[in-house]
């Protein structure tokens, strides 16, 4: 099985920010149209949204590293699992946005020659995301064959 | 200083053939000159015309311009590509990055023993073009930027087009269909010209409709049996334009397996050189109609390669044996039966097909038109034996090095891949799926379209065939299956 494996996921905070945006806009919006109601159910909504689905993602987002494969698995509804060998990885790259900042989380991008075979790992602790950056990279450039 | 004709030491910059200019010259000669002769119709000359001239002769001095300051270099390890005047652009491809070569020759061009080089690098959609340099030069380049220098006899043609391979043309409704593209064309430019310059007015169009109108109905009938006759004839023309002498040569190289040539046109020749180690599959295409007939197309997949539909072209419109046989050619022997997919899916493909039809139709029973209805219900009913076939299509294998995955009926498509390209595996399970048993298998391949899709497999197929490729990569996790995963519910271990 699997050398280690470290089982995380997003917090919910980058989809309260969205959520927050969104009932802004809202409110902004029934002067157009005479909705008053409107803010009313998408604050209702987010709320419900902002209260169940980051838990419900954290719940079905997992992903594990074994020694030659990364595995993913997302999706709620519509489920996917991705296998990605390490050998294939071309690139890995840790990003953080300014309220991954915030939270000290950074995704991590592992891109293949295939924009299918690409993927992202949302939500990582930082010091994770950087280590596991640099140890994928490395062993993708070790274990590297020629099939781009 | 023309390039090719004088020995010059490598790594000298070179110039593009002086005869360049003449092409561009008369390519805008004849543009402007049409213009030219519109502006004398509609204006009686005056302005018009003098200012085509200014246009004329300026673009000429362009044309010179852009030959003498633009030069290229091949030096031993890269080609640089330099255009300067008062700004500078240097384009440098270091020459292990050049994945392909693609010589195209228009009308002009061989006219004039000319020819564009295309050269496909192995950067983002970045290629250097060199328009363009004699055809000696281009092939002596070619050789140059790939590597090798062989003599032709070492070359061996694989196919060769057939004079019956052109019968096939009518049944692919690409050829049928682009003499009305051209038509369509043309007679959108006639309209903005028209909106341009006033030359039709709506009396003369309406006064047209009337006289159509008022023609007898066998006159109409007449039209379109003559439609009917004159559309395979111009389909074999296009497909004879763009196909002519269509020739697949195998290029023997240093390493293993050296590039494929295929050269193909009537009167732009167009020659694309691919190197071998970049193929890493093909991909057979065919319609309900050329599957009668026995016949397919076949693209090659290749890593990295702009345009790859018509570069990546191994052969036009084939009886199935040739194909096949360059297939075996291309990628090696792959004679594994295709593994149908679950009866499930085939609901899923009734559903699919039938659904969106039999919405409108009642939709338009309840509330709309009679014909929207009518039209409706006819593709509800024809939706259901192309979903047959849909289903009749599927399929999937694997073996020898090579897996394949099939789908589509109107336009089929069957990919066969190296096990070597796949470059990762995403299984897709919708809820309606998930009911079903049933799982979408992508197959991430660095090639084509970067990614094939194994519709609507049952589970255990789709793991047997992901783990066809390389069974480290998935047994590690048939413990905690794919499918239901083991146990969601894990608290985070870190």
């Amino acid at each position: 099985m699997a050398k280690w494996a470290v089982e995380l996921l997003l917090g919910g905070a980058v989809l309260t920010g969205c959520a927050f945006a969104l009932s802004g806009w809202a409110a902004r919006a029934d002067w157009a149209w005479r909705l008053p109601w409107l803010p009313w159910l998408v604050v209702a909504v987010t709320a419900l949204s902002v209260l169940t689905v980051p838990y419900w993602r954290y719940r079905v987002h997992r992903w594990e590293i074994s020694s030659d494969v990364v595995y993913l698995r997302i999706g709620a509804l519509q489920r996917q699992w991705l296998l990605v060998p390490v050998s294939r990885i071309q690139t890995v790259d840790a990003q953080q946005n300014w309220l991954e900042r915030l939270l000290r989380l950074a995704t991590l991008r592992i891109s293949t020659a295939s924009h299918e075979g690409s993927s992202e790992l949302v939500g990582l602790p930082l010091p994770t995301a950087t280590s596991l950056a640099s140890e994928l990279a490395h062993r993708a450039h070790a274990l590297r064959d020629d099939a781009t | 200083m023309s390039g090719g004709e004088r020995p010059l030491p490598e790594g000298a910059p070179r110039r593009l053939s002086p005869l360049t200019w003449i092409v561009g010259a008369v390519r805008e000669t004849l543009a402007l000159l049409a213009v030219a002769v519109t502006a004398l119709l509609v204006s009686e000359g005056g302005a018009g015309l003098y200012f085509a001239m200014a246009a004329l002769g300026f673009g000429l001095v362009h044309q010179v311009v852009r030959w003498w300051t633009f030069t290229y270099a091949v030096t031993d390890d890269r080609i640089v590509l330099r255009h300067q005047l008062i700004g500078r652009s240097v384009k440098t491809i270091p020459l292990e990055r050049v994945r392909g070569v693609d010589i195209t020759a228009g009308f002009l061009h061989r006219l004039l023993g000319l020819a564009v080089l295309r050269i496909d690098a192995a950067s983002d959609g970045d290629e250097g073009v060199l328009n363009a340099v004699s055809r000696r030069e281009a092939e002596r380049l070619r050789e140059l930027l790939l590597g090798r220098r062989e003599e032709p006899s070492r070359e061996h043609v694989i196919a060769r087009a057939d004079l019956s391979w052109y019968r096939y043309a009518p049944l692919s409704g690409a050829y049928l269909l682009t003499p009305f593209a051209l038509i369509g064309s043309l007679l959108g430019t006639l309209y903005n010209l028209n909106n341009e310059f006033g030359l039709v007015s709506e009396g003369t169009l309406s006064h047209l409709g009337d006289t159509v109108v008022g023609l007898p109905p066998i006159l109409g009938v007449l039209a379109l049996l003559l439609l009917a006759l004159v559309m395979p004839v111009a389909s074999v023309l296009v497909f004879t334009w763009f196909n002519w002498d269509f020739t697949l040569r195998a290029v023997p190289g240093e390493d293993d397996k050296g590039a494929l040539a295929a050269e193909r046109g009537l009167v732009s020749r167009r020659s694309v050189t691919l190197e071998r180690r970049r193929v890493r599959g093909v991909e057979l295409r065919d319609n309900p109609l050329e599957r009668r007939k026995n016949v397919a197309r076949l693209t090659a997949l290749v890593t990295g390669l702009g345009d790859a539909e018509h570069r990546g072209r191994l052969l036009p419109t084939a009886p199935r044996e040739t194909v096949l046989h360059v297939a075996e050619e291309v990628v090696g022997k792959f004679k594994e039966p295709l593994t149908g997919h679950p009866r499930a899916a085939l609901t899923r493909r009734l559903v699919r097909a039938v659904l969106p039809p039999l919405a409108v139709s009642v939709l338009a029973v309840a509330s709309g038109p009679l014909w929207l209805a009518i039209v409706a219900a006819v593709a509800t009913v024809a939706a259901v034996p192309l979903a047959l076939d849909r289903y009749a299509q599927l399929g999937h294998a694997s073996g020898g090095g090579l897996l394949s995955v099939r789908s589509g009926s109107l336009v089929r498509n069957q990919q066969i891949i190296e096990h070597r390209a796949v470059v990762g595996w995403r299984f897709r399970q919708s809820l309606f799926q998930r009911r079903r048993d049933l799982v979408t298998l992508t197959v991430a391949v660095g090639a084509g379209e970067g990614a094939y899709d194994a519709l609507d497999l049952s589970e255990e197929d789709a793991l047997r065939l992901a783990s066809c490729v390389e069974p480290d990569w998935i047994t590690p996790f048939l413990a905690t299956p794919p499918k239901p995963p083991a146990d969601p519910r894990e608290p985070p271990a870190s």
